[in-house]
């Protein structure tokens, strides 16, 4: 991108971050007023290799308990319901490790590459991970691909292009943007959702989710503090950014939409068996997610998801702009 | 991650190449396997080195060549992560994807460990001390890496990237690690291991594709001829720095020629 050439190396000395992101504890020294340089280092690979795989990854497999089972699911409707949902995950993910991958060739510095080396194999992991989950469900090797084009959501499907895009013009600020503000908001929202869901019903799922959660919520804060600042030095981006916002949220949406609808039948038998089982009440932003009916989840998920945007645009300095038609 | 889960309970007699080839990617080219390969040389060693107290005071003349070096394995690092970076969209499977994705961080583990390096010795603007000593041909090198994976061209790509740079890399600490200073040469040590394993999956791409499509062998020789040069000049200019005799330089090119011959691609 043209914006890039002018970002040379010494680009990042000098300025501070504006806040710290939602994955960065307080007492790591990354407050607001430290230097935008030091803010890079902590975002480093020996500190991911300690957080990360020798840290809440530590002793797992496929990133749950070696001794976590899929539980067996015999009724088939659900059975469907569970690989279409994990479908939609592999394809977000296999979004994302093509979003970071693309994006370290961009990159104005060289702490900012390393993070993004950092993102692409957490993606590239959990593309591994909800594969597996697949072949788990019963999806056959041989039958992967047919599988994820059979169930890939349209609507995902052209999500995840509208980001691309920019990152294959090597858009920097408008492909962080994108990847670690929109999708990475988004996912994060929809595993938060999926955890709670199954904490109780399956234990190995939820654990799953529990490390891409926590992944997601380091991307998500280096997006907001990265991005933050070249948002300021190149204001002119903004209408180009907010337009490509409304358009991947008007996919998000029918996502959304379309992903609640198919799952009626399933989520009826899920409520049954829930019952039937004895399974205690989980909450998730007010919704208890054992007895609400879709279009209440499908409210309370974009309520939140969108929620999540507004707040972390606005931290980079944008606004949130609501897609038309949806 | 359980080291030994995914491996049986005797992960010491366990060997990836008895497995078909399907299982054999499944089991090599993931997250799992890389975490398990890289854990047992990089837990404790913090920015590769584990060796507090093991830091020499170099002598002026001694640490100016070892910050002209360090600043040329960055250009070669860095080179190696924007290929492996910009080679996942075009992978041509998953598994490939998934190797790379771990490639991208082992190649900037590299250039963060040796930017770490150059902090040690005192260098305080290491992005500009690169710029200054690059090596003219490992920047050519550089950009012609870079010109076959924004072409997405497999072949030529892994070629590049994964047999030839790798190689050179390969060559060049090897003989570094034999005369460094102890903590270059633990950081030496495990980029050494992660380079062995990006080499291993450049012959088994290629020589699968080979045994597929011999008329690529062609094409990689071709290459070959182009590039070998800029190998071969880089080692001339990295053996004047360091102050070599002609027969260490020559020796140095001679290592490199040898190796790539051995693995029959070109």
């Amino acid at each position: 991108m043209a914006l890039n050439k002018s970002l040379g190396p010494d680009y990042v000395k000098g300025i501070r971050v504006a806040e710290p992101g939602p994955g960065v504890k307080s007492g790591t020294g990354l407050n607001k007023g430290t230097l935008m340089s030091d803010f890079l280092n902590a975002y480093s690979i020996q500190r991911w290799l300690e957080l990360c795989p020798q840290g809440y990854l530590e002793d797992t497999v496929y990133g749950h308990g070696a001794d976590e089972q899929e539980p067996l699911i015999e009724d088939e409707v659900l059975r469907e319901a569970e690989i279409r949902t994990t479908v939609q995950l592999v394809v977000g993910e296999r979004a994302a490790l093509a979003a970071s991958s693309g994006l370290v060739n961009a990159a104005p510095d060289y702490p900012s590459k390393r993070f993004l080396a950092t993102q692409t194999l957490d993606e590239a992991r959990h593309v591994e991970i909800f594969t597996q989950r697949l072949y788990d469900l019963g999806v056959k090797k041989d039958d992967l691909e047919s599988t994820i084009d059979q169930f890939a959501n349209p609507h995902l499907v052209k999500f995840a292009e509208v980001l691309l895009e920019k990152v294959d013009n090597k858009d920097f600020v408008a492909g962080v943007v994108g990847q670690n503000i929109v999708l990475e908001g988004m996912a994060f929202t929809v595993f938060e959702m999926l955890e709670a869901g199954n904490r109780q019903l399956n234990p190995k799922f939820a654990h799953t989710l529990e490390g891409t959660i926590a992944d997601e919520r380091r991307h998500v804060g280096f997006g907001e503090n990265r991005i933050g600042s070249l948002i300021r030095q190149y204001p002119e981006k903004k209408p180009e950014i907010e337009r490509m916002q409304q358009e991947m949220s008007y996919h998000m949406l029918n996502t959304f939409s379309s992903a609640f609808e198919e799952s009626e039948e399933a989520r009826a038998v899920e409520k049954e068996l829930a019952q039937e089982a004895g399974v205690e009440s989980a909450e998730w932003q007010g919704v208890d997610l054992a007895s609400a009916d879709t279009s209440e989840l499908e409210g309370a998920l974009e309520n939140t998801v969108i929620n999540e945007f507004k707040t972390r645009l606005a931290r980079i300095g944008l606004e949130y702009q609501a897609p038309q038609g949806v | 991650m359980n080291p030994t889960s995914d491996l049986g309970s005797e992960p010491d007699d366990f060997d990836p190449h008895e497995l078909e080839p399907g299982d054999f990617r499944d089991e090599v080219y993931s997250f799992e396997f890389w975490f398990q390969a890289v854990d047992g040389y990089l837990r404790d060693r913090p920015y590769g080195h584990s060796v507090p107290g093991r830091e020499v005071t170099l002598e002026p003349s001694r640490r100016e060549a070892l910050i002209t070096t360090l600043c040329n394995y960055c250009v070669g690092e860095t080179a190696a992560l924007e290929g492996a970076s910009g080679m996942i969209e075009f992978a041509p499977n998953r598994h490939a994807k998934i190797f790379l994705a771990t490639q991208v961080v082992d190649e900037a583990r590299h250039l963060e460990v040796f930017l770490h390096r150059l902090a040690d010795l005192g260098v305080e603007d290491p992005e500009a001390e690169i710029v200054a000593r690059a090596n003219p041909s490992l920047v050519r090198f550089k950009e012609r890496l870079l010109e076959f994976v924004a072409g997405r061209d497999w072949d030529a790509a892994v070629f590049a990237q994964n047999v030839v740079l790798e190689t050179m890399e390969n060559t060049a600490f090897r003989a570094h690690e034999t005369t460094a200073d102890p903590v270059t040469a633990e950081v030496l040590d495990g980029v050494i291991k992660d380079e062995r394993r990006h080499l291993g999956f450049g012959e088994n791409d290629l020589g699968a594709r080979l045994m597929r499509e011999p008329g690529v062998r062609s094409r990689l020789t071709e290459i070959r001829a182009e590039l070998d040069p800029l190998v071969l000049g880089t080692f001339e200019a990295a053996m004047g720095d360091l102050g070599a005799d002609t027969a260490r330089r020559e020796a140095l090119g001679r290592e490199y020629l040898t190796a790539i011959e051995r693995l029959g691609l070109a």
